[in-house]
């Protein structure tokens, strides 16, 4: 049978191609598996209907989830808003693809991620729709890096207005101080005044005297704020200056009854910066944390301060277990004249100033708050 | 008060409602005061009468505080200079004087801070100008002179120092 062999040939034939097609295609899959695996943006794909089926290494480690996690899911989950990202993949699945610039993704531990995405839709040779790519580079860094430039540049000319306000502010209200300075000799002096009549002006000059003390506190504040000059540095021991630190609050502690547990790193925490600045600083976390507690109410005031030596750096923590600060304001605690307490009680210098004595010394102030909870406040200072 | 009461102040600032009120209140706690509104006028001043320390505000029209003080010095070397300024921060005022004034304060000013101010810059003067008398006196001693030439020559550095 002539035939029958000649098609068992051609049989061979087919297998054997088929065999070498499919292993053409492990190859291709692989070398697909390994470059979307390696590639270090995150890379994901989707089926027809937005489900998750492939997820690059980049992925996991800029989103914090494992393939394993993802598969299945859509893509849309991972958006930070899901919804606004909906219209994303409707415009990729008309236009065959689409980019979009910063667009927020969360990332398993709640922090914002934002990527720039580039989204192409996937056609077979049918032109059936099988799915979606996405190739999205992490910007987090550089977004932050660019806001931080903005803040500086904002902080910078508002602190040049500023002092000019401030100095203009100052001469006006020296005049005003002075001027009920020798209105209150004048009353001392003053013969033919009832005591109630004395009385009544010296309450008035106190008042002014108060209230132009007032104004000196809030531009001598912005004054300091705006300092440009790079601070002189020396030698000394972190835990030394704490120390001194809470001897200077300690009437206030002991009026608030408020318990403070020290947890120091193990020996002297020494470092080359300015004790001057930093002891500013200091005093003001410790007066927020007092402040914080008191507001709170009761009895069990307890503020831990703890410091870690992490060689380049050294960390000073300042928990408290006071009122915490709610959500929505946790991002204007260092704008400037940002204030939650009465008029006069606050300036909203304190923490825009510590802010930016650290960013004059090299280091940082960050903050982790909880509303019922408490508050801490951690500065981190580089070594030298 | 009474060992204010031969303490010579000088007071500069272009603010003449803030000196007038000043100077009613030193004048009133024994000071001996003078008044002037530019370091022009304050250096013409200090020309003609001894002063043993100077309040200057550092920004004002005509020459600055920084340079008013350089030349208030070079007329009365002992003459202490507290600034008042109410113009950047006293670390700016530093960098821009460095003219060795005796204290920064920042406008407004406490005046209670004012008046430790002045009276230790007057005692710094005294005791500048007390060690720079001795240290002529004994020059004279040294001099070999006869005791009536000493005793001439040592008037002579007590009209200087205005020691009585």
């Amino acid at each position: 049978m002539v035939s029958n062999s000649s098609s068992e040939a051609e049989l061979k034939k087919v297998t054997w191609e088929l065999a070498s097609y499919k292993i053409e295609l492990h190859k291709t899959t692989g070398f697909l598996q390994c470059i979307l695996q390696n590639a270090t943006d995150l890379i994901f794909a989707t089926d027809a209907e937005g489900l998750l089926i492939s997820f690059s290494k980049g992925g996991e480690k800029v989103l914090g989830y494992s393939w394993e996690e993802v598969v299945g899911r859509p893509i849309k989950a991972l958006a930070k808003d899901p919804e606004s990202f909906e219209p994303v993949m409707v415009s990729c699945q008309e236009e065959g693809c689409a980019l979009v610039l910063d667009v927020p993704f969360q990332h398993k531990d709640g922090k914002t991620v934002y990527c720039n995405a580039s989204l192409m839709d996937l056609t077979n040779r049918e032109g059936q729709r099988i799915g979606t790519v996405a190739i999205c580079q992490d910007i987090t860094r550089w977004k932050r890096l660019q806001e931080d430039l903005i803040q500086v540049d904002r902080l910078a000319e508002i602190g040049r207005i500023a002092a000019g306000v401030a100095h203009e502010i100052n001469n006006p209200v020296a005049v005003i101080r002075e001027a009920s300075g020798w209105a209150a000799e004048v009353i001392g002096d003053a013969e033919g005044l009832s005591p109630d009549d004395r009385q009544e002006l010296e309450n008035v000059i106190k008042q002014i005297k108060a209230q132009t003390g007032r104004c000196r506190d809030i531009t001598h504040k912005l004054l300091t704020f705006v300092r440009g000059s790079v601070p002189t540095k020396s030698e000394f021991d972190v835990h030394e200056l704490l120390e001194e630190t809470i001897g200077l609050l300690k009437p206030e502690l002991k009026h608030s009854g408020i318990e403070i547990d020290l947890n120091f790193a193990e020996g002297p925490l020494s470092v080359n910066s300015n004790p001057k600045l930093l002891e500013q600083v200091f005093v003001n976390c410790l007066a927020n944390a007092i402040h914080a507690v008191i507001e709170k109410g009761g009895d069990n005031g307890r503020i831990e301060i703890r410091t870690v030596n992490n060689n380049s750096e050294v960390e000073i923590s300042v928990a408290d277990n006071g009122v915490g600060i709610p959500k929505e304001d946790q991002g204007k605690i260092f704008d400037l004249f940002y204030t939650t307490k009465p008029p006069g009680k606050g300036t909203g210098l304190g923490l825009p100033i510590c802010q930016n004595i650290l960013r004059q010394l090299g280091g940082d102030i960050y903050f982790e708050s909880e509303v019922g909870v408490g508050t801490t406040f951690t500065v981190r200072i580089s070594v030298s | 008060m009474s060992d204010q009461q031969h303490i010579r102040v000088l007071l500069v600032d272009d603010e003449e409602n803030l000196l007038e009120y000043l100077s009613k209140r030193l004048l009133k706690k024994g000071f001996a005061v003078k008044a002037t509104f530019s370091g022009e006028q304050a250096v013409e001043v200090a020309q003609h009468e001894p002063y043993d320390v100077a309040v200057v505000d550092l920004k004002m029209p005509g020459i600055d505080g920084v340079e008013t003080q350089k030349r208030l010095r070079q007329i009365q070397p002992f003459l202490q200079c507290i600034v008042l300024t109410g113009h950047g921060s006293v670390e700016s005022a530093l960098e821009s004087g460095q003219q060795e004034a005796f204290e920064y304060l920042l406008k407004p000013v406490d005046y209670d801070k004012l008046l430790v101010a002045i009276s230790e810059a007057y005692k710094r003067k005294v005791d500048l100008q007390t060690a720079k008398f001795r240290e002529e006196v004994e020059k004279v001693q040294m001099a070999g002179m006869g005791p009536r030439g000493i005793r001439k020559a040592i008037r002579e550095l007590e009209k200087i120092y205005g020691i009585e």
